[in-house]
């Protein structure tokens, strides 16, 4: 057969070809050679000559296939009557038999076309672009489009438009109410079959559209579906709540919910999961929230116990959540409050639970550490860890930590944490609990998480810088790698602006332990008479919390030969530098030769001066002695007072006895006690009640911690407060410097985040700190608005 | 220090003077506190403190390595003192004291 152009007679070659079509159609038996002529016969049409026949044979066919789904529409309706829903009266099944049938045989017809389609239909078809972009044939109305289409899809679109629109309401109801049916028993499984199938032919028939590929779907089935759903599940939910507690409802909605996204999935559209399961939350969830909100409070607070019905209550409340989650921030708003609400209430019990004075600081972070891992665990176990309620839990935590009784000056919280990592990095007296370096490693880091919930940084930094300053000087950390790691904690947490003054402290120890070794050497070197038990730390200036003035002494010979040594091997090996002695925080170790038994004696440096000054004569003049050592004012009483204790030295008339630094009488005399005896081998000297100028380094130690905390606690709070002033001031200019004009709560913010990492801010002393700077001819109100601050270069 | 070497040199000590002695120091642990030998402690360039790092060595959040300060202390010879950082900008400007305009040489430098 010739593939060239000729004449053909429409009517006579139609005729034929139409029979084929109409078996082709009707899924009946068409042999191969009368296919193969047929398939000819469509070119032969499409290129004949003179005049193309496609269009004609594109419209016969058209008419053709609206015929024949005319007759199918007949056969699918049958007796039934359309008013009605029952969708066990077959209209469903008859309608599915028909549309496999068509489907089918609609897809065969369009290969027995594929020439017509390819060479004429695809000519007309609109690009992808076209339809992306929007050319004015595609925005016209889709029904009005008298383009054609491809012969499979001219049959689908005959189908939709000639079969199913009579019977859309129909098929609707049906389709509705058998889904309906399903969702309470499981249909049997022809019906389950054919519903689906019925469902997805009106995915389908518009399948090859580009555009509202599912509207009929949506029409027909979908939003029918979600309006009939939505009733029943509002029905549903409200015979829950009445029937029952909140546990039976949310146990139940649940497996409602599971039940409706299982049906949607075995029988509707997969892109209509979402719509079902938010039809749902709408209708059974949502619809309900105030009666479900106004029981969460309770439940969280059962859930919170430890008692068995604890775990119960946890479970209602994952339901709970799992329920109300997908409604978003405002529906989870109650459950949210509820656990902060929750969380602090339970902070407080516990930091209120009975605890011995004495153990406040590890009362107070034991506290802290149980309430965080308790509520960590129950959010990460009920609501999956989601940040609402990590925020919930951070807020509360906050809340608790910087709690501050009506009474309290400020929160106790930064002192109390200092004090229990004090404890944690000192060495243990004698065996002390067993705990192991791993132990405290571990409470150590988790102080840390403590530590991040504290507002006033600024004020917990000062009480560790003293605690660190205590134990290094005095030599009483239990592990040099612990402080530092420590130190390396907080810088983590906090930043190295924060523990800056920590690490020059540590490292001034490791570099004096170097400096000891080389001046050792270097006496050796000399072949200098060595210094027994001589060793040395020196500090940088500023970098050590040690306030007050150094209390002069004139030591004597045994003290003063190697600290000239000292001085001449540290001015040899740097230069610029400066050295003062601060004897107050010196100790010495000395030995008794004239007891019977020896005892040794440990105390600080002008004690032993004190001591070492009877070493040639048995009996002072107060005043003489006192003028010698130059112990002026209160220290000569703070450091002669324990010796006197002990009974090593006798006191005769007034020896100048108040810690005001009294003055002592000209003929008050000190002997040394010769019969001096002690029962112990050790005796160790303190001056406890050191004043808070100069105790800095020992207040808040030992025994007489109680009595000293509340002075020095006052006291570093004013110290504290100027410090802060200090910090909020640079951060206005900082921020002034860059903006140059400002509006003042813009201005606040922006101080406010920026101190946040050591401290909170209370906007009035901002405003202070923002009237100083004014004063201070730094910034200037805008002269015109009045809420505009502006700097002044 | 542990607690024989102490005794050790005790005993050394006790051969040399005998027991006329009513103490004998055994140990001392001293603390003394450095800080640089200038008249006055801020910086003048930079304004911080010269026992602190200079500004501009802050930012850079410099560790101070292991005993060996990297922000010292310079003094020319006018007796006038600086952090190091801070007076080696300067002359690439101006080879003159900020403080009294003499020409700057350096006098000593800190370590």
């Amino acid at each position: 057969m010739s593939l060239k152009p000729r004449n053909v007679d429409f009517t006579e070659t139609w005729t034929h070809l139409k029979e084929t079509v109409a078996g082709v159609v009707g899924l009946r038996a068409v042999e191969r050679s009368v296919w193969n002529t047929r398939f000819s016969d469509v070119y032969a049409l499409c290129v004949a000559h003179p005049e193309p026949l496609a269009d004609r044979l594109y419209d016969e066919t058209k008419s053709f296939l609206e015929e024949h789904v005319a007759g199918l529409l007949a056969r699918v309706r049958g007796s039934s009557s359309l008013e009605n829903n029952d969708h066990n009266d077959g209209l469903l099944t008859r309608y599915v038999t028909a549309w496999r049938e068509y489907s089918q045989g609609v897809a065969y017809l369009n290969s027995l076309y594929s020439y017509l389609n390819l060479q004429h239909v695809k000519r007309q078809k609109v690009s992808d672009a076209e339809i992306i972009y929007g050319s004015a044939a595609t925005v016209s109305c889709p029904e009005n489009d008298a383009r054609q289409l491809e012969v499979g899809e001219l049959g689908l679109e005959i189908w939709e438009r000639v079969l199913v629109r009579p019977l859309s309401t129909a098929l609707t109801g049906r389709i509705v109410s058998a889904l309906c049916s399903a969702r309470d028993s499981t249909p049997d499984p022809a019906l389950a079959t054919t519903l689906k199938e019925a469902i997805h032919s009106t995915v389908q028939v518009r399948a090859f559209r580009v555009r509202a590929p599912l509207q009929l779907y949506q029409q027909l089935v979908l939003e029918p579906y979600l309006a009939a759903a939505g009733a029943a599940h509002a029905r549903m939910a409200a015979a829950l709540l009445a029937a029952g507690d909140v546990a039976h409802y949310t146990r139940l909605a649940l497996q409602q919910l599971e039940r409706e996204v299982s049906l949607g999935a075995r029988f509707l559209d997969a892109s209509s999961a979402e719509q079902v399961r938010a039809c749902y939350e709408r209708a059974a969830v949502a619809a309900h929230l105030p009666a479900l909100h106004a029981t969460v409070d309770k439940l969280m607070r059962d859930a919170a116990t430890d008692e068995r019905d604890g775990q119960e209550r946890r479970d209602d409340l994952r339901r709970m959540y799992v329920l109300l989650r997908p409604l978003g921030g405002a529906a989870l708003r109650p459950l949210v409050d509820a656990a902060h609400a929750q969380a602090t209430a339970d902070g407080h019990a516990l930091l209120a639970q009975p605890h011995n004075k004495d153990e406040a600081h590890t009362h107070f972070v034991n506290a802290m550490l149980t309430l965080h891992g308790k509520y960590s665990k129950l959010f990460a176990d009920v609501f999956g860890g989601a940040q609402a309620f990590i925020g919930a839990l951070d807020k509360a935590c906050s809340a608790v930590v910087n709690f501050r009784g009506p009474t309290d000056s400020c929160a106790r919280a930064p002192e109390l944490l200092a004090r229990y990592c004090d404890c944690l990095l000192r060495k243990r007296g004698g065996g002390g609990g067993g705990s192991g370096e791993t132990d405290v490693d571990e409470k150590l880091s988790a102080a840390i998480v403590v530590f991040k919930y504290v507002d006033d940084k600024d004020v917990f930094q000062k009480y560790y810088a003293r605690a660190l300053a205590r134990r290094l000087i005095h030599q009483l950390s239990a592990s040099m790698e612990q402080e530092e790691a420590m130190i390396n904690r907080l810088k983590a947490a906090c930043g190295y602006e924060f523990t800056n003054k920590l690490h020059r402290m540590f490292t001034d120890v490791a570099v004096s332990a170097d400096l000891n070794a080389k001046f050792q050497q270097h006496l050796r070197d000399t072949n200098a008479s060595t210094t027994p038990g001589f060793s040395i730390q020196v500090l940088q200036a500023g970098a050590w919390p040690l306030g007050g003035a150094m209390a002069p002494l004139a030591p004597p010979q045994q003290l003063e030969r190697p600290a000239r040594l000292f001085e001449a091997f540290y001015r040899a090996s740097f230069s610029g530098r400066r050295l003062a002695w601060l004897h107050h925080l010196c100790t010495g170790e000395l030995r008794t030769r004239y007891t019977p038994r020896v005892c040794h004696l440990s105390a600080t440096t002008p004690q032993c001066a004190l001591l070492l000054s009877f070493e040639t004569v048995d009996q002072w003049s107060a005043r003489d002695l006192r003028d010698a050592l130059q112990l002026g004012g209160d220290a000569w009483w703070r450091h002669l007072r324990p010796l006197l204790d002990a009974a090593l030295l006798l006191a005769e008339g007034d020896v100048g006895a108040g810690d005001g630094g009294g003055e002592p009488a000209p003929d008050a005399t000190l002997a040394l006690n010769l019969a001096f005896s002690c029962k112990r081998t050790k005796l160790r000297l303190t001056c406890a009640n050191a004043p808070s100028h100069q105790g800095a380094a020992t207040a808040g130690a030992g025994a007489g911690a109680n009595a000293g905390a509340g002075a020095d606690s006052g006291e570093s709070a004013t110290h504290c407060d100027d410090d802060r002033k200090m910090y909020l001031q640079a951060a206005i200019v900082r921020i002034m410097k860059q903006r140059k004009v400002l509006r003042h709560t813009e201005l606040i913010q922006e101080v406010v985040s920026q101190a946040r990492g050591s401290f909170a801010p209370s906007v009035a002393m901002i405003k202070k700190c923002i009237e100083a700077l004014i004063d201070k001819q730094y910034l200037e109100r805008a002269p015109a608005a009045l809420d505009t601050y502006s700097y002044l270069a | 220090m542990s607690g024989e070497d102490f005794d050790a040199l005790d005993r050394g000590d006790n051969d040399g003077q005998k027991s006329d002695k009513m103490f004998t120091l055994k140990k001392w642990n001293a603390v003394a506190m450095w800080s640089w030998d200038v008249e006055c402690d801020t910086c003048a360039i930079c304004r911080v403190q010269v026992m602190d790092a200079c500004l501009r060595c802050q930012g850079e959040s410099k560790k101070d390595s292991y005993g060996k300060q990297d922000c010292v202390v310079v003094w020319g010879e006018c007796n006038h003192s600086f952090h190091f950082c801070c007076m080696s900008l300067w002359v690439k400007q101006n080879n003159r004291c900020p403080l009294c305009q003499q020409e700057w040489s350096i006098q000593r430098m800190g370590k």
